[in-house]
């Protein structure tokens, strides 16, 4: 847990402090971004947990021990460290760059080797290919995994990141988040995450702590801040697509609700009436093997007036309206508008578990909303 | 001009004047780095980086004074011989070296130096691991032109009675015997392109791999 009491850091020939008795405390486990506006504090911050920076007043805790108690490099060398413009040490191999705070713990050769080839296949790069080379041979997103993987190296409870993913393209940077946030759960560290995206705060985020000013504006969960924004400005930060950006925290097996009504594929002609008397809107289809192949709603009855070739049609079309359960709110919006239909069927593996209407989706947002 | 006199000046004199010169460059230089390369450290240190400027025009004026006047100002002091001749050459040298160890020392990247002292590198560490290999080629380019001026203006020693190819040129220009002149010139510009050449290949070689492959 890393705690900060009343910090302030004052720069010389600065009127203005760039943190302003700032208190946060960071539980232990979890991602906590900063993020905020250009020159709101938020590196400062970052910078002054590992005495990068050492601020004009205030304590910072470590586990209940202020960081003052510690010699600087020593501090350091036990808390993973990774900036935006990486940093690798251009005239060392990847392998030498991964190893050099193992190094500066003076462990013993096989284990630094042994260590490094475990890092460099966590960060899914390839061993043989990647091991003897130089950074300038690599290509951005794969410079910041060495990156990441050389701040991990001993281990540390501790990582602080400054905007990490900041440097590499769009869909380089979505892909290295999806392996972090993965790499995360099984690894559990302590987090501090600095960056300016709103939208990666929510991703990346257990806790997000809202910065402006020098101050923090706002603490608290991704959908807390989404939901209650505490001010204008916060509200303003996250832009007038709150709403949707809120989708991102759920998945579709939260808001489906149950399938209601199950036909037979040969009985696709009974199907209204068999609805009609289940009281459901829609039912899905199932083929000779019991496999769900598509679903036909009450409206396309009558469309259809009960031609039974022109509902064929309709369930063919439906075809590929089925989505994993770990689908998101906003993918499982955008295909319901792609294919045209009011409903998806949520599967798991084969398995059809429920089914997801713009309607469910308004529903639970509106409930999250309201809580 | 005559085949004999020439014979005579590079086959008698030059081996003799070869080892009187080379042992001034040597010592030169290497004195040289010895003093340029911890003062361009200790010029890029932070509490020391306010003198840089000075220390720079005090390097600049030195290496104005022509040479004859430090050798007629040391003679009193150092008397005659190699001495007063090496201080000289020096003072010519130690600008490009300190000027290049500090360009060098000031070019490596700050992320590089950053993230090193973020993962709990002492400033030591970074001098040694860091910034001094990455700085390298540039200092090492800086002894490479101070050489050079090292073995053009060694050729001045011979007044002080210093030896090497002055010697011959002084002795060819007294003498009327241009076979010395041109011994003398011709051997000199050699060794400069010569060590020249050497230092070329030597930083080459010395650049990390990673920092010429792109």
């Amino acid at each position: 847990m890393i705690e900060l009491l009343q910090i302030t850091k004052k720069f010389p020939n600065q009127t203005t402090p760039a943190v302003d008795l700032l208190s946060l405390s960071i539980p232990a486990g979890e991602i906590c971004v900063l993020v905020g506006p250009s020159g709101c504090g938020k590196s400062t911050t970052l910078r002054m947990i590992n005495r990068m920076i050492e601020p004009t007043s205030g304590i910072i805790k470590i586990n209940g021990e202020d960081v003052k108690n510690t010699n600087s490099d020593q501090l350091r060398m036990g808390i993973g460290y990774v900036i935006q413009q990486i940093g690798l040490l251009p005239h060392r191999t990847i392998a030498e760059n991964i190893a050099i705070v193992p190094r500066l713990y003076k462990w013993p050769k096989d284990k630094i080797k042994k260590r490094v080839e475990e890092l460099i296949v966590m960060m899914g790069l390839d061993l043989e290919k990647t091991w003897g080379k130089y950074p300038s041979q690599l290509s951005g997103g794969q410079m910041q995994r060495v990156g990441v993987a050389r701040a991990m190296a001993v281990d540390p409870p501790i990582m602080l990141m400054d905007e990490p993913f900041g440097a590499v393209d769009p869909i380089a940077r979505t892909h290295l988040q999806d392996e972090f946030l993965r790499l995360q759960k099984e690894i559990k560290k302590t987090i501090v995450f600095v960056t300016h995206d709103i939208n990666e705060a929510i991703k990346m985020g257990d806790k997000i702590a809202i910065f402006d000013a020098g101050k923090l504006v706002q603490f608290g969960t991704p959908e807390e801040i989404l939901t209650n924004p505490i001010n204008d400005f916060v509200e303003n930060f996250i832009g007038h697509d709150r709403v949707v950006k809120k989708l991102n925290l759920f998945h579709v097996e939260e808001a489906m609700q149950p399938v209601g009504c199950m036909v037979r594929e040969n009985e696709l002609h009974s199907a209204a009436v068999k609805m009609k008397a289940v009281g459901a809107e829609v039912a899905f289809l199932l083929n000779e093997t019991g496999k769900t192949y598509g679903h036909i709603t009450l409206t396309d009855f009558k469309d259809c007036q009960d031609n039974i070739e022109s509902l064929r049609k309709m369930v063919q079309r439906t075809k590929k309206a089925f989505v994993q359960t770990s689908t998101s709110l906003p993918d499982a919006l955008s295909l319901l508008l792609e294919y045209d239909v009011d409903y998806l069927g949520i599967l798991k593996g084969e398995k059809l578990l429920g089914m997801l209407s713009f309607k469910d989706i308004r529903k639970h947002v509106y409930r999250k909303e309201g809580d | 001009m005559t085949w004999e006199n020439f014979r005579f000046a590079l086959f008698e004199k030059a081996p003799g004047a070869l080892q009187e010169h080379s042992l001034i460059v040597l010592i030169t230089i290497t004195l040289a780095i010895l003093i340029s390369v911890p003062l361009g450290v200790f010029l890029t240190r932070p509490k020391f980086k306010r003198f840089g400027m000075v220390t720079l025009n005090l390097l600049n004026v030195l290496q104005a004074i022509p040479g004859l006047a430090i050798i007629a100002l040391a003679l009193p002091i150092l008397g005659l011989g190699m001495k007063p001749a090496v201080l000289a050459l020096l003072f010519q040298s130690l600008l490009p070296i300190v000027r290049n160890t500090i360009a060098g020392l000031l070019g490596v990247s700050p992320d590089v130096k950053e993230a090193a002292s973020g993962m709990g590198m002492s400033q030591r560490r970074i001098l040694i691991e860091v910034e001094i290999p990455l700085a390298l080629p540039i200092i090492l380019s800086g002894i490479r032109t101070a050489t050079v001026y090292v073995v053009s203006m060694g050729t001045l020693a011979a007044l002080i009675g210093a030896g090497g190819f002055g010697n011959l040129i002084m002795g060819g220009l007294s003498l009327f015997r241009p076979e010395y002149l041109i011994v003398g010139a011709g051997l000199g510009a050699i060794m400069a392109i010569f060590l020249d050449r050497v230092l070329g290949y030597v930083e080459y070689r010395i650049t990390p791999p990673g920092m010429w492959i792109e």
